[in-house]
């Protein structure tokens, strides 16, 4: 009895496989493997941690970085569209290592005749061309651009050898520059400006040909130091156009010499407001320091009309200061309207400022500054108080791009002052996105030209989150519109190019160089990734405050991928590595979906296949204890009369165990279900995500279960649940709210949706014709 | 059993990257299984620019499809032209297909095409062959896309390999 009670148990525990097993017998033996598992930890994947940067995400007790000052004297020549500087750059070498050499960045070098970056990508001839893509392609020279370097001079004015690598200089130290040793040095140089609104490049001017002016939004002007870290060495990756930049921290003492009658802000405090503001001006600057609730025009429309013909030729220098900044750019013209407006943010005021040329009106003095201003309350709510004392959002056509305190943004309405909502939409989003940009990376310092993720990514996931609340803040501007309709973020949104064609999709963790599609990979797939994470996986508090804590942790410093990575899971005790290792290493899909149900109930008797099985070790029912027999719907020799009936009703065994072992009162108490149903999950998809599903039951009620990512860690291919019930299921639907991406949603229901396809369609309507 | 599954991936080609990528000329064609009528259903879309290219150099006519204008005896060509360019066969033997019609989406031209009495449990394989529009663009690539139930599969065929099998 004893031995055949071991046995009846093995055989419960093995009943699962009992069917498959003896199929297998007939397999060859299979080699072994590594772990396959999804959820392996990522230690082969990630940097060993070390002093500099800890296992818990956070800078360790020896983590550095480089600083690099700049004094710098600027002059543009507007009629040239010339611009040219001397820069005196102070570095200091907080690292342990002693730097034989400095490399600097020439980011303009990327736009010279001989740019290797003209003739990377593959062409082809297409059969078609509009006449200007023709010219351009065809017929037009390359600009001549790229900068023009007249010395490079040591603090003594003696020349310091150095070499140019196409973006990248190095200047050739006469003795190393030891740890915590600092070495100053001069650079003169001089560019062609390029006009940007041709070349797509991410600086330059627009030229206006009605009045004859240009507006400049200057950036990757001077010569920059590249970064020097405990990771990389020298961050010296050429520029080729994608990758962004890589910038140690530093103070700017810059003085900017433009035309006489140049409206120009930049980053940075300006130094000698008095010298270049009118009277009027900075009455209306005084004002605007006290408006919380609405922008104060500083520089007028009907000014500028008039300013822009004037073409002075004196000129004006713009001195401006700025701390613990990575970067330096500046907008100039004749044609900037400049309005500002103040923005509480903790105990401290910081300016929300814009600069736009009419065209860009009435457009951009009705919204920008406001979504300025909102977009630093969003931003700083979810990772720490901007700390720099401005926001600029400059206009300029066709850009969208981002540098300390400054970025340009796009949203030209028509000549006629109208605009699409696509142009509106646009102009928002764009400002968002690139004034968020000035927590991700211009504080948060990442890596761009190896990461573009990590700020465009991060960035992309907090300006979804910046949209939706700028839309519940001003439900006017978003109009009929009643919630803001953002392009990126949503899951559903991803799902063409998550479901595309892999041989054009790379993984997140690739150089932004190497990707296919920039766009859905460096900064859609991160946002939707975070955006699921902090919806589904994480929940809202304990995602918030580790995004909240990553941030802090690397304010003003320079993180990697496992900083980020790390911290999130140091700050929440949740286990992702099974999340950044499906999302952010592989190139892998969700797909989840139902696949069956099977209907039991209960029996008083053993089912055929449990009299088989018996039978086959030489046992009867007498020889186990006393079961409670589950029998499949429809299987042989199960009264149907059973389905709904409690079991206790049906089972003597269950009603005498509960007789015996349970009070009267215990006994009126219990529920029992009657109705029991083996649910089989399946996954084509490779991502594990937590299975959603909605129950629904022939009572009209609906339950909502979230079984975590975690059951897909010992059968990637399916799972089986079982639900005993007291009412009929009558309907399962998998991810309902579609919250994961599943890319395919014709395996998301159970009994399955009859949904017409496009064929069936086509057949209906040709019919009778 | 992983590497087959993995091979098994759904390529769905949105419409959006379709017409960013038409300078490679490509068109897609899904394959599909109804229960319902137990038949074969076959979509092929192909960029209306191109086929009217096609019916101009092979066969003369100045179709102007998807215009007013459009010639009448464009369907007759088009279904000509498939009939000579794809082929079905089913477990090895070729199968007639009913040329249902077409219809525009934008800049693409849908063929309908049925291969009726298939019943599912019978077939073993499937065999495409599709050779549209590579005799007059050389980097022609036609996608297929087999969807049948569980089962999925996708082929990029190209003139030196032209034929796609699913084996069931």
């Amino acid at each position: 009895m004893r031995k055949a009670n071991y046995c009846f148990f093995s055989l419960l525990f093995l009943s699962t496989v009992f069917l498959s097993a003896q199929e297998e017998t007939k397999k060859e033996r299979e080699p072994g493997h590594y772990s396959q598992s999804r959820f392996k930890q990522l230690y082969e994947e990630f940097a060993t941690p070390n002093m500099f940067r800890t296992a818990s995400g956070a800078p360790g007790p020896a983590y550095y970085q480089q600083q690099a000052d700049y004094k710098m004297d600027i002059e543009l020549d507007d009629k040239n569209a010339k611009i040219a500087g001397v820069e005196t750059i102070t570095y200091t070498n907080n690292s342990p290592d002693e730097l034989g050499f400095l490399w600097l960045q020439l980011d303009q070098n990327t736009r010279t005749k001989d740019s290797k970056a003209l003739i990377r990508d593959a062409s082809e001839v297409s059969e078609a061309e509009q006449p200007e893509g023709f010219l351009k392609k065809y017929v037009d020279g390359p600009f001549d651009g790229g900068f023009h370097i007249e010395y490079v001079n040591d603090a003594n004015g003696k020349p310091l050898p150095h070499t140019v690598n196409w973006t990248m200089m190095r200047i050739d130290l006469p003795q190393p520059l030891k740890s915590k040793e600092q070495i100053s040095f001069s650079v003169k140089w001089w560019y062609n400006i390029p006009d940007h609104t041709i070349n797509r490049a991410r600086s330059g001017y627009e030229y206006f040909p009605k009045d004859g002016n240009r507006a400049y939004v200057i950036a990757q002007f001077f010569p920059r130091m590249a970064v020097y870290s405990d990771v990389e060495g020298w961050q010296n990756h050429q520029f080729w156009g994608n990758g962004e930049f890589a910038l140690p921290f530093g103070n700017y003492e810059v003085n900017i010499t433009v035309p006489a009658d140049h409206i120009l802000d930049g980053t940075g405090e300006l130094q000698n407001r008095k010298e270049v503001f009118s009277k009027e001006m900075m009455a209306r600057y005084e004002q605007a320091k006290k408006s919380y609730d609405k922008p104060v025009i500083i520089v007028t429309q009907a000014e500028v009309e008039v300013l822009e013909k004037g073409f002075s030729d004196k000129k004006k220098t713009w001195k401006l200061k700025a701390e613990n900044v990575r970067d330096f750019a500046f907008a100039t013209s004749r044609k900037f309207i400049w309005d500002m407006q103040a923005v509480k943010l903790g105990n401290r005021d910081v300016m929300a400022v814009s600069m736009y040329p009419k065209e860009g009106n009435p457009l951009w003095e009705d919204y920008s500054t406001k979504v300025v201003a909102s977009t630093l309350k969003s931003y700083s709510s979810h990772t720490f108080d901007y700390p720099y004392h401005k926001a600029i959002s400059v206009h300029a056509k066709n850009q969208g791009m981002e540098y300390p305190m400054i970025c340009w943004n796009y949203g030209r309405p028509n000549e006629d002052g109208t605009y699409s909502d696509r142009v509106k939409f646009g102009m928002f989003s764009v400002i968002i996105h690139e004034v968020g940009h000035n927590f991700f990376p211009m504080i948060v310092n990442s890596d761009e030209r190896q990461w573009g993720w990590m700020d465009e990514g991060l960035d992309t996931f907090m300006q979804y989150l910046a949209e939706q609340e700028f839309g519940e803040t001003y439900p006017e501007a978003i109009s009929p519109e009643t919630k803001y309709p953002s392009r990126r973020g949503d899951p559903s949104k991803i799902v063409p190019y998550m479901g595309g064609d892999q041989s054009t999709i790379a993984p997140i963790m690739e150089n932004p160089e190497s990707v296919f599609q920039l766009g859905p990979n460096a900064y859609g797939k991160p946002a939707t990734a975070l955006n699921i994470l902090r919806e589904t996986v994480m929940g809202r508090e304990l995602f918030d405050h580790a995004f909240k804590t990553y941030a802090n942790r690397w304010k003003f410093k320079h993180p990697t991928p496992e900083d980020f990575f790390r911290t999130m899971e140091d700050a929440s005790a949740v286990d992702l590595d099974w999340f950044w290792r499906g999302w952010f290493y592989t190139t892998d899909y969700v797909d989840i979906g139902v696949k069956g149900v099977k209907k039991y109930y209960v029996t008083d008797k053993p089912t055929k296949k449990m009299k088989e099985y018996l039978a086959a070790r030489n046992l009867t029912e007498a020889d186990i204890p006393a079961q409670i027999y589950l029998a499949e719907e429809g299987s042989e020799g199960v009264d149907p009369n059973l389905k709904g009936k409690l079991p206790s009703e049906v089972s003597k065994t269950l009603k005498e165990y509960m007789m015996d072992n349970l009070t009267a009162t215990e006994r009126a108490a219990v529920k029992e279900p009657k109705y029991f149903y083996e649910v089989t999950f399946d996954k084509p998809g490779g991502l594990p995500m937590p299975l959603i599903v909605e129950y629904a039951y022939a009572d009209g009620s609906k339950e909502n279960i979230t079984y975590p990512a975690e059951i897909w860690r010992k059968s990637d291919a399916d799972f089986k649940r079982v639900i005993a019930s007291q009412k009929e299921l009558i309907g399962i639907v998998v991810d309902p709210k579609a919250e994961t991406a599943d890319i395919d949603i014709t395996n998301n229901s159970w009994p399955k949706k009859e949904e017409k396809s496009d064929f069936d369609n086509f057949k209906e309507q040709i019919k009778g014709k | 059993m992983r590497i087959l599954k993995k091979s098994f991936l759904i390529l769905v080609l949105p419409l959006v990257a379709f017409a960013a990528a038409h300078k490679f000329y490509i068109s897609v064609t899904n394959i599909t299984y109804s229960e319902k009528v137990k038949a074969l259903q076959i979509t092929t879309r192909i960029f209306i620019d191109d086929f009217d290219k096609l019916l101009e150099e092979r066969y003369g006519i100045t179709a102007q499809l998807a215009t007013e204008q459009e010639s009448d005896r464009a369907s007759d060509y088009i279904e000509k032209y498939v009939r000579a360019k794809f082929t079905v066969r089913i477990n090895g033997k070729d199968a007639q297909f009913r040329f249902l019609g077409k219809k525009y989406d934008n800049d693409l031209l849908i063929c309908y095409l049925e291969v009726p009495k298939v019943v599912f449990s019978d077939i073993k394989s499937i065999e495409i062959q599709n050779e549209l529009l590579m005799d007059i663009f050389e980097e022609q690539q036609n996608i297929v896309h087999f969807k049948l139930n569980d089962q999925r599969k996708s082929f990029i065929l190209v003139r030196e390999n032209n034929k796609g099998v699913l084996n069931l």
